[in-house]
């Protein structure tokens, strides 16, 4: 009896130990810091922003390896990990999940999926990463199913069909919890789909509601049927007016816009959609009728302050075309906006934001010259705000393609893109690094170069410093507030993924994914 | 034992089997659509007329990784894992009509008029071998030649031979700076990332720099290879060309 006691005392304390206990409350809390990363971007603003300042400016240059987490994968990892309670949750290429002991990087456990042999993804069967509430871990899958899994034993508990695969959908981007819903996006913009965004009940899986990005009807002919607009990243979320406001992707075919005429809403747009309906409340179309797959699928940064001498809740955001804009977060209206990379696309933006488009600029068959590239000025990668600086920062390209136009035919579960284009140029491959902007008048306060161009987000934290990678491999630590390199580590493979911090054991650590490992790093005391 | 009638049917359906898969879609109508997908889908890698570019010559009738319909059927429609080449994802009848615009390339590709042996004669003589390698034999500077008849057409060498300038892989590239002693160094361009420099000198030695401790770092995007155009004759050129054409796997 003694013995099952203490079995049971065991059993018990090994529960307590893996349970996440995530609450809303908590979620929302997140935004005033906290020592775990619970969501996606840190917090529902986006900022990709943390208060813990134990590793800072000053001490930056001892950060030293603490753990290596290595995958059993050769795809791409972009995971950004979450860190609940000690245990750090991360999505595995293509659509697995692990938990980890954060402290060492050991693993508790691993869900496998099987997924179907072939697999519509336009670019690599990438996971950007999962969502926790209570005792329950979140993933979109490859074949576009959301999964719920027990966040102590990796269980599935529900697994529910989102869209049909062998159509062209495909889920990469991390859920986002909200209240009891999880907010699901959907990728699949390069085959022809029809995009929406969608809230499921946590508990059961049952969906509350789908908002489709392209309402039916409203383009001419089918071509709103296949019109692409996904929604493949998470978008965040402002709790004092309940609207999620989400980034939706590009118009289908990508680059050749023919069978399409109209702006093609709401693509390439930041949608604000009131979270227990799903209704559309406000949009603002960054580039209506886009033909260079540029995107509007960048993480909204929601920020409260001081607009032309009143208080304002804004939203900046760091398109793909290559312009920052700001916006009023409470109407969609559009502020100012101005380039924050090399572009030779547009002549500026319209007083109502919209861009002055030059003349042959488009596609065409013998190949159309234009920067940035087909996969802009910046992308999916985070962008980060500090409330100490009050600036904004983002990785950046500087590159251009050579676009081309060309036939375009559905048919379902195929790329329907309208051509290829000559993304990189042999010999002329552009550069990229990190810029620091004052988002109230686009200024750029800093940059930070590199000879490639970087797919890694940045971070930066109260220690006032900026974290980032690149294609190179390095993972670097820079000043906040002059962009002075203090620390630099060779990691070995390409970053594209996101970094984070968090606290174990009152060590304050910084991870990222790099290659197909995730590292972690510390100050040893 | 099998009896006779069951191994009859048998041999008939191996032999039905062992049937290659021929490309049903090659009428001219095929070969002009297969035309208008290579143009807007392969061309930024293949070149606008398959002669190659960042991806290898498709004109020369040659393919690396399976010459059959068949072949290119599943290369074309799956992609070629370790490599650059993506799956195309379209339909069937699609493909097959981009495997008939691709064979119809090598069907009216340039054949050499040149003497190959002559052209062994001329690449040694005319110092080629120092820079080149073909089979293990030659210089290690320059490109390794042994397969480059398979990989690039005619009129891609001839542009090589006598214009070098017009097309250098990055590899080939020149790098010039002082190093933290002030001297001198330059090399082929092998490897570069925000901090650090890797290079290949020209005794064939390899080096790597910090790239916070050298100046005046420049790079130099034109050829080393002098240009043959007024070195050789039309005929020895010819010759020259048949030779390399010649290079293939063997």
């Amino acid at each position: 009896m003694k013995n099952v006691t203490r079995l049971c005392l065991t059993a018990c304390c090994f529960v307590f130990s893996l349970s996440a206990q995530v609450t809303y409350e908590k979620l929302l809390g997140a935004a005033s810091g906290g020592a775990d990363w619970l969501t996606y971007s840190g917090s529902y603003r986006g900022w990709r922003y943390s208060s813990l300042d134990r590793i800072n400016r000053q001490n930056a240059a001892q950060l030293t390896l603490e753990w290596v987490y290595q995958m059993p994968t050769t795809l791409m990892v972009e995971t950004t990990p979450l860190v609940v309670d000690g245990v750090m949750y991360i999505s595995e290429p293509p659509s697995n999940v692990v938990a980890l002991d954060a402290k060492t990087g050991r693993q508790y456990w691993r869900y496998r999926r099987q997924l179907p042999s072939r697999i519509n993804v336009c670019c690599g069967q990438v996971n950007r990463g999962v969502a926790v509430l209570g005792e329950r871990v979140y993933i979109g899958t490859a074949d576009a199913h959301l999964v719920s899994l027990d966040a102590r034993t990796g269980a599935v508990l529900w697994d529910i069909q989102v869209a049909d695969q062998t159509a062209g959908y495909a889920i990469t981007g991390a859920p986002l919890i909200v209240k009891d819903m999880v907010i699901c996006g959907i990728a699949g913009g390069e085959y022809g789909i029809r995009g929406f965004l969608d809230a499921y009940d946590a508990s059961t899986g049952k969906r509350r509601w789908r908002f489709w990005t392209i309402p039916e009807n409203s383009w001419p002919g089918n071509s709103w049927k296949t019109g692409g607009g996904p929604t493949w990243l998470t978008g965040s979320f402002d709790p004092q007016q309940n609207l999620l406001i989400w980034g939706t992707g590009n118009p289908s075919p990508d680059w050749n816009g023919d069978s399409r005429p109209g702006d093609n809403l709401y693509t390439d747009s930041a949608i604000a959609l009131d979270a227990d309906t799903g209704q559309l409340k406000w949009h603002f179309q960054f580039i209506p009728h886009d033909v260079h797959d540029w995107d509007a699928v960048q993480v909204p940064v929601l920020v409260d302050d001081v607009w032309k001498g009143a208080p304002r809740k804004l939203i900046y955001w760091a398109h793909r075309g290559g312009f920052f804009y700001v916006l009023d977060r409470e109407t969609g209206k559009f502020l100012f906006g101005t380039p924050f990379a090399k572009q030779t696309w547009a002549k500026g933006l319209d007083a109502s934001g919209h861009p002055i488009v030059l003349p042959n600029t488009e596609p065409s068959t013998e190949g159309t010259y234009i920067w940035p590239g087909v996969q802009g000025a910046t992308n999916w990668y985070s962008p980060s705000y500090n409330p100490l600086t009050k600036l904004f920062y983002l990785s950046y390209w500087e590159n251009r393609s050579i676009y081309r136009k060309g036939e375009q035919e559905y048919t379902a579960g195929n790329r329907y893109i309208g051509s290829v284009p000559l993304i990189d140029l042999p010999g002329d491959l552009g550069r990229g690094g990190i810029r620091a902007l004052n988002p109230q008048t686009g200024e750029r306060m800093w940059e930070y170069k590199l000879e490639t161009k970087p797919w890694a987000g940045v971070l930066s934290t109260a220690g006032q410093l900026v974290f980032g990678g690149s294609d190179e491999g390095y993972f670097f630590a820079l000043d906040a507030e002059t962009g002075k390199e203090l620390w630099r580590q060779n990691l070995g493979g390409m970053i594209r993924a996101n970094p984070v911090t968090y606290l174990a054991n009152g060590k304050q650590l910084v991870s990222i994914a790099a290659g197909n490992a995730i590292f972690t790093f510390a100050i040893q005391r | 034992m099998l009896p006779f009638k069951t191994a009859l049917l048998l041999l008939c359906a191996g032999s039905l089997f062992a049937q290659e898969t021929r490309n049903p879609r090659t009428s001219p109508a095929d070969v002009a659509a297969g035309a208008k997908t290579f143009h807007s889908h392969c061309s930024p890698c293949h070149g606008y007329q398959g002669d190659g570019g960042r991806g290898p010559n498709l004109a020369a009738g040659r393919f690396y990784h399976g010459s059959s319909d068949a072949d290119l059927l599943k290369n074309i429609s799956e992609g070629i894992p370790g490599t650059e080449m993506p799956g195309l994802f379209y339909n069937e009848d699609r493909v097959w009509q981009l495997v008939a615009f691709i064979r119809s390339l090598s069907a009216n590709a340039a054949k050499s008029s040149g003497d190959a042996t002559a052209g062994a004669t001329l690449f040694r003589s005319q110092g080629c071998a120092g820079c080149h390698r073909i089979r293990g034999e030659g210089g290690a500077i320059g490109p390794d030649l042994t397969s480059v008849g398979a990989a690039r057409s005619l009129d891609n060498l001839k542009q090589s031979v006598v214009a070098p300038d017009a097309e250098v892989q990055p590899s080939y590239w020149t790098v010039r700076f002082e190093d933290a002693s002030g001297k001198a160094v330059q090399g082929f361009l092998l490897n570069e990332d925000t901090y650090t420099v890797q290079l290949l000198d020209p005794a064939a030695r390899l080096h790597s720099y910090d790239k916070a401790s050298i100046k005046n770092y420049a790079i130099d995007k034109r050829s080393t290879m002098p240009s043959y155009r007024d070195k050789l004759s039309p005929r020895q050129l010819d010759d020259l060309l048949a030779y390399l054409s010649a290079q293939r796997p063997q």
